[in-house]
């Protein structure tokens, strides 16, 4: 840990999110604390470092291999405490860059039990002032959590032409596709998305990504309205660049947090699924069953009946 | 009248199918919804993964046996449009088999022409095999099986030490044993083809009489005692374990075995669950053309007990038996009435289920009084509407986004209404005749 009280993470004034990445003893970690002015309070930044480049590419991979389930607290602990700390060589201490991500739009497209999460991602780099940061590519990750009762299908994502903007789609969690919600685990949608080469040297007022998630609706709990909300929220957004390091491949990781009055107050949309309801229940049986029966009767009677005779042609 | 040739028809058909799916692939490339059925894919990636030395099971809702995905497995390296041009290539076959059937009961010529045309050019058909669907191998396989039974003359095995007619059982209950490793339904035929392999027709060293059609159909009622089967259980209890019988049984019994055990020991339990038991247990609480799919969704979150279990397999059992009894000489009339039932009862019922039945539809036409105009359009267009009302509530449901479980559960039950219904005309209509003559004197009159 270094002495530099800019980089002790018990300075951070406010919550940070950071990763942890595949439990590798060679992995050469760095923790970056920075304070950024930004819009209407200070945005820390930290970021970590891996020599390996391939290690944890997927971050929900590395969540699942703690996790059992999804849980939303579960998630906010792995982000928030999973943090190393050794410095990013060759980034000079008093390195200012204000990475921001944004989600601009967030919507629900479509009628029905199979719609679209269209979000809208902006980011922002600010002034940056790093002379000799060495070449770096950078991708955008997307984590969009999704709730109990929607899916997303991870063959549909798969399907290269309609998803040609991501380098990388993943679903984690429970991606069974035919079981009703009240059997079932939460999922989460990892994107990846090219942001370029570079970027960090020059100031960016706002580039943007359109995310378009296909989702599909589980069966419902029961319910007396006949219909069940769900709700989705905002995806969790960070910032990976790959820098070339002296000996390897580096990758730093950037990350936006918003403060929790921001969070609270973040669009959220919802999903109205229609439901059994519990009131038809007794009747129902009761008739499906009285049904067969009389199917059943009729059948047997005319077998019986009409076996082995001959019928003329009227 | 149509008189085109057996071999023309099925030169268009094929000709036809090759054309769809080249469609189909321009669709999937080009246009948002694709032609090609979602399980396609999932053999496709089924055959991919055991083409690379791993389980097929490692793909999620693969549930079929792992035969169906070795199968598939040029698709990885000829084109992906191979399983499509197998499957339409049985389907072609199923036509096939309809004639050879037909004409080895000695149906006319025109008759065995529409019965082909039923089936090849039957809009639900041609599509199921061109969009990758696998049920037209197991069609092709029943007839195939079918013909086995009926028939003594061509089948032989050169190395077969048997007699003609024990090679044929032989060979059908190869093919018996390895269809219902591959799709379990068929399950419900062993019954009727153990009472069909009546010793008085399946006597050793003659091939068995066929009972042919003749003009004489349908004229005046007359109730001939001696083919009503009252006795059946009778017959059954006093010759039941002929020859034939215990050849059919153990040969079945020990293919069906093997292969299971054979997949077991590569695949283990995954395949257990996954291709068997899965099946057998299955209660889908999603929308389907069932009665029981929403009482399904309404008891999914508790457990059912053993008596609702029971009441709802009571009525397909029931139905079964009594089918069973009196139909089974009538072997292929048999299948199809039971296949109707069997599919009209099941807890789950999805479209391609039809095809079970559809194959064995053509067979039977020939033997049925039923004219096209009116009462057979009126059965056609009553099956289609309680289909499509179905779909209608469906669409709300599911892409309209509306409640409307209820109204999609009474028109489910419609549509068992309209099945039942539909059935018992064609039981009605049916003139039903053993599908084999005594070798003795005490023939059985047809005619008046």
């Amino acid at each position: 840990m270094s002495s530099h009280p800019q980089l002790r993470l018990v300075d951070i004034m406010y919550v940070t999110r950071t990763l942890h990445f595949a439990r590798n003893n060679h992995v050469l970690r760095m923790k970056f604390v920075l304070l950024v002015p930004s819009f209407e309070e200070f945005d820390i930044l930290s970021f970590q470092v891996e020599t390996n480049s391939d290690a944890g590419k997927f971050i929900m991979k590395s969540y699942f291999e703690n996790y059992e389930s999804l849980h939303d607290s579960s998630f906010e602990d792995f982000m928030a405490h999973q943090l190393s700390s050794s410095l990013c060589q060759g980034i000079p201490d008093n390195w200012n860059v204000g990475v921001r991500l944004s989600v601009r739009e967030l919507s629900l497209v479509g009628e029905g039990s199979h719609r679209h999460l269209s979000s809208s991602i902006r980011l922002q780099i600010g002034s940056a002032s790093i002379p000799k940061l060495p070449a770096h590519l950078c991708e955008v990750i997307v984590i969009q959590r999704l709730p109990l009762g929607v899916f997303a299908d991870p063959f549909e994502l798969q399907i290269p032409h309609k998803h040609k903007a991501f380098r990388d789609i993943a679903v984690f969690g429970d991606t069974n596709l035919e079981l009703p919600s009240f059997r079932s685990n939460r999922s989460a949608v990892e994107f990846h998305i090219d942001a370029g080469s570079n970027i960090l040297f020059m100031q960016n007022n706002g580039t943007e990504f359109n995310l378009l998630l296909p989702l599909h609706a589980r069966y419902q709990p029961l319910d007396e309205s006949g219909y069940s909300i769900v709700e989705i929220g905002e995806p969790d957004m960070l910032m990976r660049c790959s820098v070339e390091g002296k000996q390897h491949k580096q990758s730093c990781l950037f990350v936006s947090p918003s403060n929790e009055k921001a969070k609270s107050t973040s669009a959220t949309v919802a999903w109205k699924i229609p439901a059994g309801m519990k009131a038809h229940a007794g009747s129902v049986s009761v008739i499906t069953f009285v049904t067969a029966l009389l199917s059943t009767l009729s059948i047997v009677y005319a077998s019986m009946f009409w076996s082995g005779t001959k019928v003329s042609k009227t | 009248m149509i008189s085109l040739k057996p071999r023309s028809i099925l030169l268009i058909s094929a000709i036809f199918r090759v054309g769809l799916i080249l469609f189909g692939e321009w669709q999937d490339t080009l246009m948002e919804v694709r032609y090609t059925d979602v399980d396609y894919l999932v053999f496709s990636d089924a055959a991919s993964l055991m083409a690379s030395g791993q389980s097929p099971y490692k793909r999620t809702t693969y549930r079929y046996s792992p035969l169906l995905a070795f199968l598939l497995i040029p698709n990885s390296f000829i084109s992906r449009c191979w399983g499509k041009f197998l499957f339409s290539a049985s389907d072609l076959f199923v036509g096939l088999f309809i004639h050879i059937i037909l004409k080895q009961r000695k149906v006319p010529d025109y008759l065995c022409t529409y019965s082909m045309l039923i089936w090849l050019f039957n809009p639900f058909t041609f599509t199921i095999g061109t969009r990758g669907n696998c049920e037209p191998i197991v069609c092709a396989m029943i007839l195939w099986i079918i013909i086995c039974l009926i028939n003594g003359s061509f089948l032989q095995f050169k190395i077969c030490v048997l007699e003609r007619q024990s090679c044929n059982v032989v060979q059908a209950a190869f093919w018996y044993g390895l269809i219902v490793h591959f799709r379990i339904y068929p399950i419900i035929y062993a019954l009727p083809i153990v009472i069909f392999l009546d010793p008085r027709f399946f006597r050793s060293g003659a091939k068995p009489l066929l009972s042919d059609w003749t003009s004489d159909q349908g004229k005046a009622r007359q109730i001939n005692s001696e083919l009503i089967d009252k006795c059946i259980v009778c017959d059954v209890s006093k010759s039941t374990f002929t020859r034939s019988r215990i050849l059919f049984g153990l040969i079945s019994g020990t293919v069906f075995l093997l292969c299971t055990g054979f997949f077991f020991h590569l695949y283990g339990w995954e395949f257990l669950h996954e291709a068997l038991l899965y099946h057998l247990t299955r209660t889908d609480p999603r929308h389907n053309f069932s009665i029981y799919f929403y009482h399904i969704y309404l008891n999914y979150e508790r457990e059912l007990s053993v008596l609702e279990k029971l009441i709802s397999f009571l009525p397909q059992f029931i139905v079964q038996l009594v089918l069973i009894l009196c139909f089974a000489k009538d072997l292929v009339f048999c299948f199809f009435v039971q296949t109707v039932a069997f599919v009209a009862f099941n807890k789950v019922i999805t479209a391609q289920y039809f095809v079970w039945f559809f194959c064995l539809l053509p067979l039977i036409l020939p033997w049925s009084n039923m004219k096209l105009k009116w009462k057979g359009l009126c059965c056609i267009l009553l099956w289609m509407g309680a289909q499509t009302h179905w779909l209608l509530w469906g669409y709300l449901l599911e892409f309209k986004g509306k409640n409307v479980f209820l109204q999609l559960w009474m028109a489910s039950l419609l549509f068992l209404a309209a099945n039942t219904f539909i059935l018992i005309v064609l039981i009605r209509h049916h003139n039903y005749g053993p599908v084999f003559r005594q070798h003795t004197d005490l023939k059985t009159t047809k005619t008046t």
